[in-house]
């Protein structure tokens, strides 16, 4: 065999030549890379969205964090007026403007004989002394804006305690009976 | 085109491969120096950086009355603060527009809230400092006004601080807080660890902008509230009790007044009133002397009050009856001594029984009836009816009043006791002697706390020691016939009578003593009453000290019979429906 006719054949054999076998290996990488990049490209889009939503969210906490604060401050607001509306304070301020004094001749009726005890008498405000509010009271920041009793109702408080015997007033003629509204109340005798 | 490059590239090549390869090592030693060797202690500076630590403030306890009515509790205020070095106007839309507010008319603004004058609030927050203290503890209300008009340069720190919304109504009682919010006073002081709760700490990360990151905190240490204090007081009740005790000081020109409310059958303290009274949001309103409460500080010679324990005494000995016989001069030695005691006013021998003693009050009467009982033995019923004796009702400072020792009881002591000279006692220890005359004789320990409630409802209460029985229930059953004639006929005892009921109860004149010895010109005046006597219920003492319009009971009694009454109508206790017991006071 001659060396031309050998030549050939090793060019042949050392030509590099694209086999299906590579183009199969390559795919799957390509593929791989693929679905990382879009894989990770996903996650950081959502990272993203999560993060603005959570962004949100904490600022909308925040809001709900202040306006909790708003509420527990005009709680404590409220409260307070309340406390000084319901102190022994104003509400012995109040009786007494109402003209009301109290009573310390407490008359007791016994169910089961219908007997009396104790004599009833009208209150008496001595010299006026203990009908005021005597007692001080610093956080009394609320006073009740009262309502001037009506004609009827001083005509009758006098009426009793003229008669000097509250047994002895014309109960007709003395009938104080709610007109408020809110809650009915019978006539007390 | 052809590149002459000089040198050989394959060699140069490597060596920028070296060089990086060295730089990539470097920064690979660098990275793991810092991510994995230093990587905590960066950690640590990067968080302390972002890390906010905070206190969990605790909030203190109620104290509550027997009703359930809050005497104390905690609310906020607000310092307001300015920076002055950012003060500056302020731009506000008015109308549409923005206008430019001056400093000074932002002072005008908040003084009118603040209730001070602008000047003061100029010279407040000019400088160039970064803090300045306009007003400490605003209430909530001011500040929210404050914080509405949108200053940028006010800063409002939000305190703890305490409040009592019905004011001095038993502030005697409940004492107060210092301004760092410390327990001072009273029942606040003496029940702080049941009151006060432990501050927590909590961690958490901020962003750039301050706010918080959320799920970053940790808390490191949860605050502990308070617990809630209940007492046994009525709070209506002592409000009333109060009433009447200051219109009594004001209108006898007294020094004091106190007033107690015993429930018999229990020892509760129902009201433990006095005037002066001290509100607790305001204790520097008053001087120091009645920030505290004499009922339980205050010990006193009793005077004749102190006659009933030595009556009794008496009896339960079987050495003397209700109408046991005594002929009562105006004045009698003491034997040994060559003192001679006398009675308030000047009398002949008076045909008294023991019944009759008590009724007119008579010194020499209840010396002459006393002294049959050894003197030791008295002494031991001084000890069995409370004297010298703290009632741990726990009130901080309780005074134990002075019994001596029986070795130290001289020759005018064992005489003078019997009818309350020599010997003191509290207010508390007063009206626990007939607590026990109105119990069957059995004397209990005051109780002035029902309980310390947890968050779960769950209430631990103070342990009271078992009742002491003094006298017999027999004893006892005669001392409050006795008594109660001292109210159907005594000169002064008639005047606390209350129409309907049956009232027993026992006047006392005690001269005030000098710290120097001897006796002053001015009295401690008291009247310690039990009502009903056919059942008895509730005790009422009271005292008036140094009245200067009036030297004798009768500055006692009206206030007795008033917060009797109010007690009676206050519990719904019916009108006596039996008659008072037929004893003889003369013979």
């Amino acid at each position: 065999m001659s060396i031309a006719n050998l030549r050939p054949a090793r060019f042949e054999a050392v030509r590099p030549t694209l086999s299906m076998a590579s183009l199969r290996a390559s795919r799957p990488g390509m593929f791989f890379g693929g679905t990382v990049a879009i894989g990770a490209l996903t996650i950081a889009i959502l990272n993203l969205l999560l993060h603005i939503a959570t962004s949100n969210a904490v600022y909308e906490l925040s809001d709900i964090q202040k306006e909790k604060k708003e509420l527990i401050t005009t709680t404590q607001i409220l409260g307070e007026q309340v406390d000084s509306l319901s102190s022994q304070q104003n509400l012995s301020n109040s009786a007494q403007k109402l003209g009301m004094i109290s009573n310390s001749n407490p008359v007791f009726l016994r169910l089961a004989d219908q007997k009396v005890f104790g004599k009833p008498k009208a209150a008496l405000n001595i010299n006026g002394r203990v009908s005021r509010n005597l007692v001080p009271n610093a956080a009394l920041i609320q006073q009740s804006t009262m309502v001037a009793p009506t004609t009827e109702v001083l005509t009758v408080a006098t009426e009793a305690t003229t008669a000097g015997n509250v047994a002895k007033t014309n109960s007709a003629a003395g009938q104080v009976i709610s007109t408020g509204g809110a809650i009915p109340a019978s006539p007390t005798h | 085109m052809t590149y002459l490059t000089p040198g050989d590239p394959p060699k140069r090549l490597k060596k920028v491969v070296a060089i990086i390869a060295l730089a990539t090592l470097a920064f690979s030693i660098r990275l793991v120096d810092l991510q994995i060797v230093q990587a905590d202690a960066i950690n640590e500076i990067s968080y302390a950086n972002r890390a906010v630590t905070r206190t969990l403030p605790a909030i203190r306890g109620e104290i509550l009355d027997s009703q359930g009515e809050i005497l104390a509790r905690t609310v906020y205020r607000y310092d307001i603060n300015a920076a002055p070095s950012k003060v500056k106007p302020v731009s506000r839309s008015v109308g549409g527009q923005d206008v430019l507010i001056p400093v000074e008319q932002i002072a005008q603004e908040i003084s009118g809230l603040l209730g001070m004058t602008a000047e003061d609030i100029l010279l407040k927050i000019t400088g160039t400092g970064e803090y300045a203290q306009i007003q400490k503890s605003v209430d909530a209300d001011a500040y929210r006004k404050i914080r509405a008009l949108n200053i940028p340069w006010l800063y409002y720190d939000p305190i703890p601080d305490r409040l009592y919304p019905n004011g001095a109504v038993a502030g005697n009682l409940l004492g107060f807080l210092g301004a760092e919010g410390q327990a001072q006073e009273g029942l606040e002081l003496s029940f702080d660890k049941c009151l006060a709760g432990a501050n927590g700490e909590e961690t958490f990360e901020k962003g750039v902008d301050g706010i918080k990151i959320p799920s970053s905190t940790i808390t490191t240490k949860a605050a502990v509230d308070g617990k809630n204090l209940h007492l046994t007081i009525d709070a209506d009740l002592q409000y009333y009790a109060q009433q009447v005790l200051t219109d009594t000081v004001a209108y006898r020109k007294a020094d004091w007044a106190m007033a107690v409310v015993i429930e018999v059958k229990t020892g509760k303290i129902l009201a433990a009133a006095e005037a002066p009274s001290v509100d607790p949001n305001d204790p520097g309103a008053v001087s120091v002397d009645d920030r505290g409460s004499r009922i339980f500080r205050f010990a006193f010679e009793p005077g004749s009050t102190l006659k009933s324990v030595t009556a009794a005494t008496a009896i339960d000995q079987g050495k003397a009856n209700p109408e046991t016989q005594v002929s009562a001069p105006y004045g009698w030695k003491v034997p040994g001594t060559g003192y001679l005691v006398t009675d308030s006013h000047m009398h002949p021998v008076e045909k008294l029984t023991l019944t009759g003693v008590l009724r007119d009050s008579s010194n020499t009467g209840i010396m002459l009836v006393g002294k049959e009982v050894d003197y030791k033995t008295r002494y031991n019923y001084l000890k069995k009816f409370g004297l010298g004796q703290k009632t741990d009702v726990g009130y901080p400072g309780e005074e134990v009043g002075l019994l001596n020792s029986l070795e130290n009881w001289d020759g005018i002591k064992k005489y003078v006791s019997m009818f309350g000279q020599g010997v003191s006692v509290t207010p508390i220890q007063s009206a626990m002697m007939y607590q026990a005359i109105a119990n069957d004789g059995k004397r209990l320990w005051p109780t002035l706390v029902e309980g310390c409630e947890d968050a779960t409802g769950n209430m631990v209460r103070p342990a009271v020691r078992e009742g002491v029985q003094a006298i017999s229930a027999a004893t006892a059953a005669s001392t409050m016939d006795m008594l109660e004639k001292v109210v159907e006929q005594g000169p002064i005892g008639k005047t606390a009578a209350i129409p309907g009921y049956r009232v027993a109860g026992k006047t006392g004149t005690a001269q005030i003593a000098r710290a120097s010895g001897g006796y002053s010109g001015r009295y401690a005046v008291s009247f310690v009453g039990i009502a009903p006597v056919d059942d008895p219920q509730y005790v009422v003492a009271v005292t008036v000290y140094q009245p200067r319009t009036i030297s004798n009971s009768l500055g006692a009694t009206p206030p007795f019979k008033s917060i009797m009454q109010q007690v009676l109508r206050t519990y719904r206790v019916p009108p006596s429906t039996t008659k008072s017991a037929n004893i003889a006071t003369e013979w």
